[in-house]
């Protein structure tokens, strides 16, 4: 049943991305594969805007702690790019790096308290010479998806080509966890996150 | 069957399989999800509490009726509720009596400063700590039980990362809810009662007299000793070199940090269990503690005699906000260098939602200059520096009694006005209000009416007209209570209507006598409302003077091109509430209709 060993991975964003569903829907997935896992929810302070990660680990043998220790983690899946900044010394030497180029400026920025990073936030992952995918979202907000409001979805999609995971299981257990009241935009959302798989099969930094 | 469970869903589901019968409690982080949980389970009877304080007292009744209850809390709760905590330690104990209590380690927000575990040692009541979920489903049903065997309160302690865990538990398909009683007192009597009566009265002959003692030292002398065969305080002899005595979640970064160590793990942490600590002293070379939040188990440790290090080589804030595997490795294993986090990504900062009612009030409140205290709500946000809009922040409840001391005293012409939320308001704010109008004080008070708790998820109070066991004709409208206990000038206002809201708040502030201000919207959050459009910055009137950037909303952000700074507003996020609309004074700030 457990293919491999298990992986360690990180997901990250802002309050309000969806990221809990995102490692319900991935957890499920794995239990019915067969793993142990471990997923703790660590939220940043406060409300909406805050920062959220997730220590997701599962493994086919028994799982210690709950966090992932630093230089560890074998994926940062992360929906907001300051915030794959703030993680990406979890990653492991030959680590892997999903993003989305959405960004939400933090507001210490925004009333000048603090300053930005210098530089584009993109280019500056780029820099960090891991293999990493970049995922504009924004540049399918011409089809009929909410862009916004599905970006955990699609991020599954992705991320579940990427593995080569079993479409039919995975949104199987979507069925089960989400509202079936939003199912079927939930659906659209996992396909578009394949079809950027497929478009960008290959990594921007190698 | 296993399922996948947070901590906080393992203990209603071990509360419901010890056939527990009530559950009260008050919404907090990180345990909120327990009081949710449980109440999903129709056998038992559940309700969120005005406050902890009552969670805990009706935990207390029902469990001197012979029934197993609990009571759930986050330890600033606990700080509320623990005067009936101190008075149900040593008495007599029906119904097994649990209060699950969490700490919200590892929050910068401080609430690292509050240690449940003081409060059992207090007390002088037993302390359980689960480290994964399903130990936390085991530790309830067990928790009931000693409450039972041993007659007293039980704590058991959760830490955030334990109560926000999802791990696999172990759950009986085939379980058929069954309540549990346990009838073996017809009194139960305050603890100092008991001490008057059997330290008091050397010759009892008196069969009055029986039903006052308790020997609750015995008990928990009893206890002490069970708790070296206790089947949750585990050693794990192996190297002789390290040996670490740990408890909670931290036994888990322990066993991921030196997988060779010998361990004492405590799933009781008071009362110790002495033998099994003096046996891992005597086994190895070096002993360390180590525990989540503050050094607790260390100086007991200590105080029975067992060098060991504990703080010394983990100090805690501001060191440490959180222990975690990579700090035990640090810390223990020599040469061991570690990644560190980037130093220059920006903090984020806590922001109420776009469209909060709160946005309103702290831009009246600045605008006008007006000083407030705010306590514990969605809008001690204001409190922070990217929203700067009051002075003082205390704790839940605290803004009425605060402005109330400000005012009575000070010479200053102008008045010191009270915000607080409905939440705050009715778990302990109430009193302060009774206070303002028996004590003839002369304050402004604004009370946030969102018809929930809702910095805690959007629970419910007695006047947000939901909740566990509502009632239509059991809702308490705030402005009648503030009327009913002798408030004169009362006005209830729409804060979306900006102008009105100012000059009622400006009225109310220069009134004589006391006066209330109730704001009343719907949390955004929690009620979902749908927009009817939304706003946006036209970018060539926008001069760029960054006062909507104050309004504190989450969808109004900076962003930094290569022609410089430009305003933009998140019309994913936007509410089209129109505050910043009126706040740019150059127009530049346009309403869509959607």
């Amino acid at each position: 049943m457990c293919k491999n060993e298990g992986k360690n991975l990180i997901i990250c964003g802002v309050g309000g991305q969806g990221i809990v569903l995102f490692g319900k829907i991935l957890g499920q997935f794995l239990i019915n594969k067969g793993y142990e896992l471990k997923i703790s929810d660590v939220v940043g302070l406060g409300q909406r805007g805050g920062n959220v990660e997730c220590h997701f680990r599962y493994s086919n043998k028994p799982i210690m702690s709950p966090l992932i220790k630093v230089g560890e983690a074998d994926y940062i899946i992360s929906f907001e790019q300051t915030e794959t900044l703030r993680n990406a010394h979890y990653l492991k030497d030959d680590g892997l790096i999903i993003t989305s180029t959405f960004e939400m400026s933090s507001p210490t920025v925004n009333v000048e308290i603090e300053k930005d990073m210098e530089g584009n936030k993109t280019e500056i992952i780029k820099e960090l010479g891991r293999n990493t995918f970049i995922i504009d979202v924004a540049k399918y907000s011409d089809t009929d998806i909410n862009i916004s409001q599905m970006a955990n979805v699609i991020m599954l999609g992705f991320y579940s080509s990427f593995m080569g995971y079993d479409d039919s299981e995975m949104i199987e257990v979507m069925r089960k966890t989400i509202n079936p009241k939003f199912i079927d935009s939930n659906i659209k959302a996992y396909e578009l996150g394949k079809q950027i798989c497929n478009e960008q099969k290959v990594a921007v930094v190698k | 069957m296993r399922a996948l469970l947070t901590g906080n869903e393992a203990v209603a589901r071990g509360a419901y399989e010890a056939g527990v019968k009530l559950a009260s409690g008050y919404p907090g982080a990180p345990s909120t999800e327990v009081m949710e949980s449980i109440s999903s389970y129709k056998e038992v009877y559940s309700e969120w509490s005005t406050n902890e304080k009552v969670a805990l007292e009706v935990a207390i009744g029902a469990s001197f009726a012979g029934y197993r209850s609990f009571a759930v809390m986050k330890t600033v709760g606990l700080n509320v509720a623990s005067d009936a905590l101190m008075f149900a330690a040593g008495s007599q104990i029906n119904g097994g009596l649990v209060i699950v209590v969490s700490d919200d380690v590892g929050r910068s927000s401080g609430d690292d400063y509050n240690d449940c575990r003081f409060y059992g040692q207090n007390a002088a009541v037993p302390i359980l700590e689960p480290s994964d979920s399903q130990e936390a489903k085991d530790f309830m049903k067990l928790a009931f039980e000693i409450s039972e065997e041993f007659s007293t309160p039980v704590i058991l302690r959760l830490t955030s990362v334990t109560c926000k865990t999802k791990s696999l538990v172990e759950v009986d398909e085939s379980y058929v809810y069954q309540q549990v009683e346990n009838h073996k007192y017809d009194f139960s009597f305050q603890r100092t009662m008991i001490t008057t009566m059997m330290t008091g009265i050397k010759n009892p002959t008196s069969p009055k007299l029986a039903k006052y003692y308790n020997n609750f030292t015995g008990t928990m002398r009893k206890l002490e000793d069970e708790s070296n065969q206790l089947d949750i305080n585990k050693l794990e002899l192996d190297s002789k070199e390290i040996g670490v005595i740990t408890a909670g979640v931290a036994y888990s970064y322990v066993k991921e940090a030196l997988p060779e160590a010998s361990v004492l793990k405590l799933g009781m942490i008071n009362p110790l269990p002495r033998k099994l600590i003096k046996e891992i002293a005597s086994y190895v070379k070096t002993l360390y503690v180590i525990e989540e939040g503050q050094n607790v188990l260390e100086r007991n440790i200590k105080n029975i005699g067992v060098n060991v290090i504990g703080e010394e080589l983990f100090p805690r804030f501001p060191e440490m906000i959180r222990l975690t595997p990579d700090i035990i490795e640090e810390k223990i294993i020599p040469g061991i260098t570690k990644n560190k986090p980037r130093e220059d990504v920006p903090f984020r900062l806590p922001m109420n939602c776009a469209g909060c009612s709160h946005l309103f009030v702290y831009h009246v409140l600045k605008k006008h200059k007006i000083k407030a205290s705010i306590d514990i709500t969605c809008g001690i946000i204001g409190a922070f520096p990217h929203v700067d809009a009051f002075r003082n922040a205390k704790c839940m409840g605290s803004a009425i009694g605060v402005a109330h001391g400000y005012n009575v005293l000070t010479k200053n012409p102008e008045q010191y006005v009270a915000v607080i939320g409905d939440g705050g308001f009715w778990n302990t704010g109430i009193s302060g209000l009774i206070n303002l109008v028996y004590n003839s004080g002369n304050s402004t008070v604004i009370i946030m009416d969102n018809s929930c708790v809702a910095m805690t998820g959007g629970q419910c109070c007695p006047s947000s007209g939901f909740g566990i066991n509502y009632k239509p004709e059991n809702n308490i409208e705030i402005s009648d209570i503030c009327k009913a206990v002798g408030i004169k000038d009362v006005a209830v206002i729409d804060p979306y209507n900006v102008d009105e809201l100012e000059d009622v708040i400006l009225k109310a502030v220069k009134s004589e006598g006391n006066s209330v201000v109730v704001v009343k919207k719907e949390c955004i959050t929690a009620f979902k409302p749908k927009r009817t459009g939304k706003c946006q910055v036209k970018q060539d009137s926008c001069s760029k003077c960054k006062l909507c950037l104050k309004i504190g909303c989450l969808a109004i952000e900076r962003k930094v091109n290569a022609e410089g700074d430009e305003v933009k507003i998140n019309g994913d996020i936007c509410m089209g509430c129109k505050l910043c609309t009126n706040v740019c004074k150059r127009g530049a700030i346009e309403y869509v209709q959607e």
